[in-house]
């Protein structure tokens, strides 16, 4: 992986965080418009670098984030929940493709049609929303409507030979799609061509270039902003062609063109209709099925017609018609009558017969929302059967075709799709019994049936797009429309100039290009901190424990010039130059300790998202409170803390705090807090996590304990409440009744433990029923050095951590008491277990009595019990750097690890829970 | 030189980059009725496109280039009808 795209990911990793929490700010907040700005600025930056890579996934996704929230940021889109939640979850999904770009150097092919679905899932809202704060009854595809009117409109202008090619491709079973290019008007600085890029459409058939608006006079005329569109006719797939244009994405539109479309018959109308004769004889050949007669009738008459003819061109394509396999009648049929009236042929009658490779072309994917279509044209004018409604209630109505064929493009897996196809039927349908359009009441069944029988939405959205699609064809068709574009639409076009998803992209692109050119200055800023890979500090960690060692040879040193050579001069000054090395030294550990610090921030950050997740999952209305986030520990210490964390905070989400109306009930604010808070107390970081829920009852725990055998009887009577709510933290424990996917596996919070414990922490628990729990976590600031004592027993020095040692005491022979095998003694009035340190680690020897008949005794810590070990001698306390045992010896339960001491021997440190 | 000036006629050879435009643009505006002769272009940035737009040329020699000039007919001949 090159160092850009580490960069990148480390940083993306910060923004997407930095994205969630500006997020969760602003549901609190949502006017303050400082926090837009920055979060769209984060996501503005995000995007901006994930276009220096390959990732077209991602840069889809956060273009449509950034484009949402620039009308945020513009107050065109108001902040909502459902807002919130579909940041969020794009801002997952590229999270996602980090750990993907991580892992394998790419992003999953897969995830195309997941980027897909979130963006477009992105700009609905952002539709949605604009335009339910301005024109509510007015869907945004209507604009879009409007304007493929024109798109095909511009089919009359594709020469002949080009739409036969066209029709023969499609009928064939390859999709069309007419391409719209409009590229952005400052895109002749960013080095494009789109002339260029246009020419080489794959597959293109036909092309051509038109003028976005009227040109200047010359001297006014800015050659460098570009105001050209391109639209081509391409007989390549979707994908290539998104390929093609993946660098400008959002400035095109696909339309799938439907292959009637092509047929449109034109020429000299030579005087009008006056073919009844062979119109008849043409449909009389139909009726009686005889193809072959009707081909060679058409044959001759074309070579009879001038070629210039309107006629004449009819008859090119009623050939072509026949020649189709298989031929499509009623398609012929139709072509025949459009003879009588020298009209182009109304193909939207075609609209149940189809075939089946336009609708199934257009269906699967996902179009961009400009391109469903709306049906307005075929409830109100062209159906004959249809009542005749006004155009409000045909804009209405095709705003509701529209938003059906989204939700039927929904992500096809759910479980509730069955309930979601007969929901979509249901609302066509009354729709269309609404307008008395029978044919479509019968078609929409039909479509019903199949698309239960085969479990998927095809049908249904086949019948959609098809409808959609017709309207389309028809639109040029229809003389009066034609020739202007319906009244209700040209109004409202002018009326309310809705800001849609493409007339935004344009200046929305340009805006982009502004912050990027001034983004400079605040890199220079941002230089002040250095990202440095871990593993050199790790580094440095090394070396300057290995400085600790050899300066610890010098005292040693000292001594043997005084004692071996006896000069006490040059010991003195060894002595002094040591003192020196040894400030500096410890300066210098001091420094790159604080290098590995980190605020516990890191862990705590996560909690807002994670606490708003569950919480909303669960019903809980939860107020979350963080306290001393700059808390600073080792590195390795808080990342360690972070599953745990967690893990407690799950917990106390889920099995402390009540539903609000138990909490009320209970007399309590029905919204829940949890603190969570961290504070230094001497070398320790203490961690609470405290909640104002139900408590922990310990008679139920005790029980539950006593149950799945984790104590005896006689422990259930002599425990305290402490005691017994601390048992949670025993191995396979769970008192949840229900297991939920949240908790209650029975493998919490020993992990919990275990998990603190490894990192020389300890974890305490105390609840009050009915009032709250809060559990604390003492954990040492920094693990790189140990303090350890150093032992002595048959001979050897072992090292024992401080963090265990509770005191060191040197008790009479007399006082040692055994029950059963175990010596015990009264300590302080406690009875504590004594272990001769010998025999645990399988020494053979004594352990030493002094000439006071007294033994050493360690008292040791463990967890929240006390043990007394029983060595020969203690010596000094001394700071090491503890290696852990690698190779064979990395399975000796017995050593925690081993310390290289200053005169060159091995300590080894001693596990007391390996041992005892 | 991608565009060969001559008296009154513009001669665009094989790629015309975007460079030229401005050029293009003043030589236009001094010329008038200047003709535009495409015959041996074989592509032209669109921003010189736009200047032939603008002003309206009129083209003497349509590219050899038949994509290229299917392209520009579609817009070319339209300005010029109007």
């Amino acid at each position: 992986m090159n160092p850009l795209l580490e960069q990148f990911l480390s940083e993306a990793r910060e923004f997407l965080q930095g994205i969630a929490e500006k997020l969760m700010q602003l549901e609190n907040t949502p006017d303050d418009s400082y926090l837009l700005v920055e979060l769209f600025r984060l996501v503005h930056t995000l995007k901006g670098n994930s276009g220096l890579f390959e990732f077209p996934e991602m840069t889809r996704v956060l273009h449509a984030g950034e484009d949402l929230m620039d009308a945020v940021r513009d107050g065109r889109v108001g902040f909502s929940q459902k807002l919130a939640d579909d940041l969020l979850d794009a801002m997952d999904f590229v999270s996602v493709l980090c750990d993907q770009i991580e892992q394998g150097g790419k992003i999953e092919a897969d995830m195309t049609v997941d980027s897909y679905r979130l963006a477009e899932s992105l700009r609905v809202l952002m539709a949605s929303q604009m335009t339910s704060a301005q024109t509510p009854v007015v869907d945004d595809a209507q604009p879009a409507s409007t304007k493929d009117t024109i798109n095909f409109l511009a089919l009359n202008q594709l020469p002949e030979t080009v739409r036969i090619d066209a029709y023969t491709r499609a009928m064939a079973g390859e999709t069309l799609y007419w391409v719209i290019y409009t590229p952005i008007e400052n895109c002749f600085f960013q080095g494009e061509d789109p002339f260029f890029t246009a020419r080489q459409t794959p597959e293109s058939l036909w092309g051509q270039i038109s003028a976005q608006e009227a040109w200047p006079p010359l001297a006014e005329l800015d050659a460098y902003r570009s105001a050209l569109r391109f639209e081509a006719l391409s007989a390549a797939s979707r994908e290539e062609l998104i390929e093609h244009y993946r660098y400008v994405e959002d400035q095109i539109q696909l339309i799938p063109v439907d292959p009637w479309s092509f047929v449109i018959p034109q020429g000299n109308p030579n005087g009008g209709p006056v073919y009844e004769d062979f119109v008849l004889d043409a449909l009389q050949y139909m009726d009686a099925g005889d193809l072959t007669a009707l081909r060679s009738v058409a044959e001759t008459m074309l070579q009879l017609s001038n070629p210039e003819l309107w006629l004449s061109s009819a008859l090119r394509w009623l050939i072509l018609l026949l020649d189709t396999v298989p031929p499509n009648h009623q398609a012929i049929t139709i072509l025949i009558e459009s003879l009588r009236s020298l009209k182009a042929p109304d193909w939207s009658l075609l609209t149940d017969t189809l075939p089946v490779v336009t609708a199934v072309a257009v269906a699967p994917t996902i179009e961009t929302g400009s391109e469903i279509k709306t049906p307005v044209e075929t409830s109100s004018v062209t159906r004959a059967d249809a009542k005749e409604i006004s155009e409000a209630d045909a804009l209405a109505l095709a705003s509701i075709f529209a938003t059906q064929l989204q939700i039927l493009q929904l992500d096809d897996n759910a479980s509730w799709q069955l309930g979601r196809i007969k929901a979509v039927a249901g609302v066509l349908l009354n729709c269309c019994k609404a307008i008395d359009d029978t044919h479509a009441i019968a078609a929409i069944e039909e479509a019903l049936a199949a698309s239960l029988a085969a479990e998927n939405s095809a049908p249904l959205i086949d019948w959609l797009t098809a409808r959609s699609l017709n309207v389309a064809v028809v639109k040029p068709v229809a003389e009066p429309i034609a020739e202007e574009p319906p009244i209700g639409l040209k109004t409202l076009d002018e009326a309310a100039p809705m800001p849609t998803v493409e007339e935004i992209t344009p200046e929305l692109v340009s805006a982009d290009d502004v912050p990027k050119f001034g983004r400079r200055p605040d890199e220079s800023t941002a230089a002040k901190s250095l990202k440095v890979d871990q593993a050199k500090i790790d580094r440095l960690m090394n070396l300057i424990g290995e400085i600790v060692v050899s300066k610890n040879a010098l005292p040693y040193l000292a001594q043997r010039a005084e004692e071996q050579f006896g000069v006490r001069e040059l010991s003195r000054e060894i002595k002094a130059q040591y003192a020196v090395i040894n400030r500096i030294a410890e300066e210098m550990q001091d420094a790159i300790m604080q290098v590995r610090m980190m605020p516990v921030s890191f862990v705590f950050q996560r909690f807002p998202r994670l606490v708003r997740d569950i919480s909303r999952k669960l019903g809980k209305e939860v107020h979350l409170v963080l306290e001393g986030e700059e808390t600073e520990a080792d590195k390795n210490i808080i990342e360690a803390l972070a599953d745990p964390l967690i893990h407690i905070v799950r917990n106390s989400l889920d099995h402390g705090l009540e539903l609000p109306d138990v909490r009320r009930a209970a007399g309590k604010p029905a919204s829940g807090t949890l603190t969570i808070k961290a504070n230094q107390e001497g070398d320790q970081v203490i961690i609470e996590i405290i909640d104002d829920g139900k408590g922990i009852d310990p008679e139920v725990i005790k029980r539950k304990a006593y149950e799945k055998n984790i104590i005896d009887e006689a422990t259930l009577e002599r425990m305290s409440d402490l005691e017994a709510v601390n048992l949670i933290f025993a191995a396979g424990f769970s008192t949840a009744e229900v297991v939920s996917d949240l908790s209650g596996r029975g493998v919490g919070m020993d992990v919990v433990r275990t998990a603190v414990e490894k990192v020389n922490g300890a974890i305490q628990l105390d609840s009050q029923v009915g009032k709250g729990t809060r559990i604390r976590i003492s954990l040492p600031l920094s693990m790189a050095v140990t303090k350890v004592m150093i032992i002595e027993s048959d001979d050897q020095v072992f090292g024992m951590p401080m963090d265990h040692v509770v005191e060191i005491v040197r008790i009479p022979v007399s006082e040692l008491t055994s029950i059963k095998q175990s010596l015990t003694t009264v300590f302080r009035g406690k009875i504590v277990a004594l272990k001769s340190l010998n025999s645990l680690l399988g020494l053979p020897a004594e352990p030493i009595v002094n000439s006071d008949g007294e033994v050493a005794v360690l008292i040791a810590r463990l967890g929240n019990e006390v043990v007394g070990l029983i060595v020969d001698d203690f010596h000094e306390t001394i700071d090491v750097i503890q290696k852990p045992l690698t190779g064979v010896l990395a399975g000796l339960g017995a050593y925690s690890g081993s310390a290289l001491m200053g005169d060159g021997s091995v300590l080894m440190i001693l596990n007391v829970r390996g041992i005892v | 030189m991608a565009i060969e000036y001559k008296k009154n006629q513009a001669v665009f050879v094989d790629v015309v980059s975007v460079d030229e435009a401005e050029t293009l643009l003043d030589w236009l505006q001094n010329k008038p009725n200047a003709k535009i002769d495409l015959g041996r272009c074989s592509h032209l940035h669109p921003s010189n496109l736009q200047v032939l737009l603008a002003a309206k040329v009129s083209i003497a020699v349509w590219p050899k280039d038949i994509n290229l000039r299917a392209w520009l007919e579609s817009i070319l001949t339209i300005t010029q009808a109007v």
